[in-house]
């Protein structure tokens, strides 16, 4: 089947199959979720498949990512360690596996360059999870040698607590990258000021769109939003990541053009040149 | 064969619980909603012990092998035994063990609420000092954007305190005078002519407000005009941000439960 009609037709027959079968199979109120997630996972799918077969991607340069190989390099040179914050939630939350995706990417280069790792954790079992990816980084880099098993270690689960120990490591050994990545709440100034007194490079990213302004202000270099979960994608370099990247991009623009056509379309309704409402498109169990 | 069934694992109850979301079949539902996050938290629970276990590991050979700054970790080692001592051994008050975490008069809560809580507390009070030095920094007029972080920082600031509500009118147009005079202060060659214009502007401004009945405008209440900053550019600005979050988000979690996105079991 043609590759076009393969990624057209078969999210449409499964958008009809949830909304048209008689049978209570489907949870009611999830609707939009539901087209919104199929269309979403379709199209990154069509454009992995892209990817895959050949088709050259365009990768917006990103500053922070492009600056986190700089940052170990500058660390090797300086002889001072990489620390890297993994956040302070445990695995159920997105941000810290992102986090963790990009320690994997930064456990390897410090590997490569034989820099000295550092990465205090929070919560125990992330620190497992980090223990692994990194084992695992060094193992691949052909140097298992270099893997210490106190690399990663466990401070306190306390969110405060945490943020006091971090600087304390700050303070004594001066790192010359600082790497805050993951999910953070307050403590996430108290840590990027610190990072900025000593004068260590600081690349920060986060979901937590409250704490993005903190680390703008703080960090040298910061992941925005969707570019902290692309970041990962990014470093790998593979197409069919790079291609998943490209189809969150065009969803983008897609919610873009909605959001112009739902604004023209509410002004509209607004001032009585039509009646047709498009707000009630958007509430769930509007179609059943 | 150790990695694969870890990727296998990661799909199928990545699917699972997607499905989940959207199936119509109650044990499934149950699984996804509490079963698997109960799960979750026992094993969270035991990791608990892993974490102190390494903890006293690595405190532990940095006092024995006397590593730099091994003092600290003489500090962190006492500290556990004392709160290891007063949660399981002595009790410092009538009620019984278990019970007396949360008695007022037993040894662990005084510690709790005597060292463990005003420390945390420091550490929160230290965040209104790193603001006030990140706010410098950002509010330092470098270039346009940041000129115009001042300028709203200015309006919320004065916006949200009381003395906001006295500010008259004439003195919130004397202000954006003075704003629009900062920003195209670089027009003019002369500064004589930059002062004179300006002054002028200060005197005829507030009249011509006056005769136009332009003065109940909100623009000229700060209060409401930095409800407005609030409710219309730094909305519009975070929900940007936020829709981009969701997307990654879910691009993110489908690299994962397709087994694409791998780097977190070290590939």
């Amino acid at each position: 089947m043609k590759k076009s009609i393969k990624y057209t037709l078969l999210p449409s027959l499964m958008i009809l199959f949830y909304f048209f079968i008689p049978l209570p199979i489907f949870l009611v109120g999830n609707e939009t979720t539901f087209v919104c997630v199929i269309l979403l996972c379709f199209v990154v799918e069509y454009f992995i498949e892209s990817a895959k077969s050949g088709e050259p991607i365009y990768m917006r340069p990103i500053a922070a990512i492009k600056a986190m190989e700089e940052a170990v390099g500058r660390a090797t040179e300086m002889g001072t360690p990489v620390l890297y914050v993994p956040g302070i939630s445990s695995l159920d939350q997105i941000d810290t596996i992102s986090g963790l995706t990009i320690l994997g990417h930064v456990a390897g280069m410090t590997a490569e360059y034989e820099a000295n790792l550092h990465v205090p954790v929070c919560v125990p079992i992330v620190m497992e999870t980090a223990k692994e990816t990194c084992k695992e980084s060094y193992l691949k880099k052909g140097r298992p040698d270099l893997y210490r098993n106190d690399m990663v270690h466990y401070v306190t689960d306390d969110q405060f607590a945490y943020a006091a120990g971090v600087n304390g490591i700050m303070l004594r050994e001066k790192p010359a990258a600082v790497f805050f990545q993951g999910k953070f709440y307050a403590e996430s100034l108290i840590l990027a000021e610190t990072g900025n007194s000593i004068g260590a490079i600081q690349i920060a990213g986060t979901g937590s769109s409250s704490q993005i302004p903190f680390f703008v202000t703080a960090c040298d270099y910061t992941l925005i939003g969707e570019e902290f979960y692309a970041a990962s994608a990014y470093l790998s370099g593979s197409p069919e990541m790079l291609g998943s990247i490209k189809g969150q991009d065009y969803v983008k623009v897609g919610c873009m053009i909605a959001i112009v056509i739902v604004f023209i379309s509410s002004m509209l309704n607004g001032y009585g040149i039509i009646d047709f409402n498009i707000e009630t498109l958007f509430r769930t169990n509007v179609v059943k | 064969m150790k990695r694969q069934i870890a990727y296998f694992l990661v799909i199928f109850i990545g699917f699972l619980t997607l499905i989940g979301h959207f199936i119509n079949y109650p044990p499934l539902n149950d699984f996804i909603d509490n079963d698997a996050t109960q799960w979750f938290d026992i094993i969270s629970g035991f990791a608990a012990f892993l974490g102190v276990i390494n903890l006293l590991q690595l405190h532990l050979n940095k006092v024995a092998n006397k590593r730099k700054h091994y003092q600290y970790s003489i500090i962190t080692l006492f500290g556990f035994i004392i709160m290891i001592i007063f949660g399981f051994i002595y009790n410092g008050s009538n009620v019984p063990m278990g019970p007396h975490l949360k008695e007022q008069g037993s040894a662990f809560y005084w510690m709790f609420q005597n060292i463990y809580l005003p420390l945390g507390a420091t550490m929160f009070a230290l965040l209104a000092f790193f603001v006030a030095s990140a706010s410098y920094r950002a509010f330092k007029i470098r270039n346009f954007e940041a000129t115009l972080l001042l300028v709203s920082g200015i309006f919320l600031m004065l916006g949200r305190v009381p003395v906001g509500q006295l500010i008259p009118w004439w003195l919130s147009l004397e202000i954006y005078i003075c704003l629009i005079f900062a920003i195209t202060a670089g027009l003019f060659t002369n500064k004589k002519t930059l002062f004179y214009t300006l002054l002028i502007s200060m005197i005829i401004f507030p009249f011509i407000i006056l005769q136009l009945n332009l003065y109940q405008l909100a623009v000229f209440k700060i209060p409401d005009l930095q409800e407005w900053i609030m409710d219309v550019p730094a909305t519009a600005g975070s929900r940007a941000i936020m829709i981009g979050i969701a997307l990654g988000t879910i691009a993110q979690s489908y690299r994962i439960i397709t087994g694409r996105e791998r780097s977190i079991l070290g590939d």
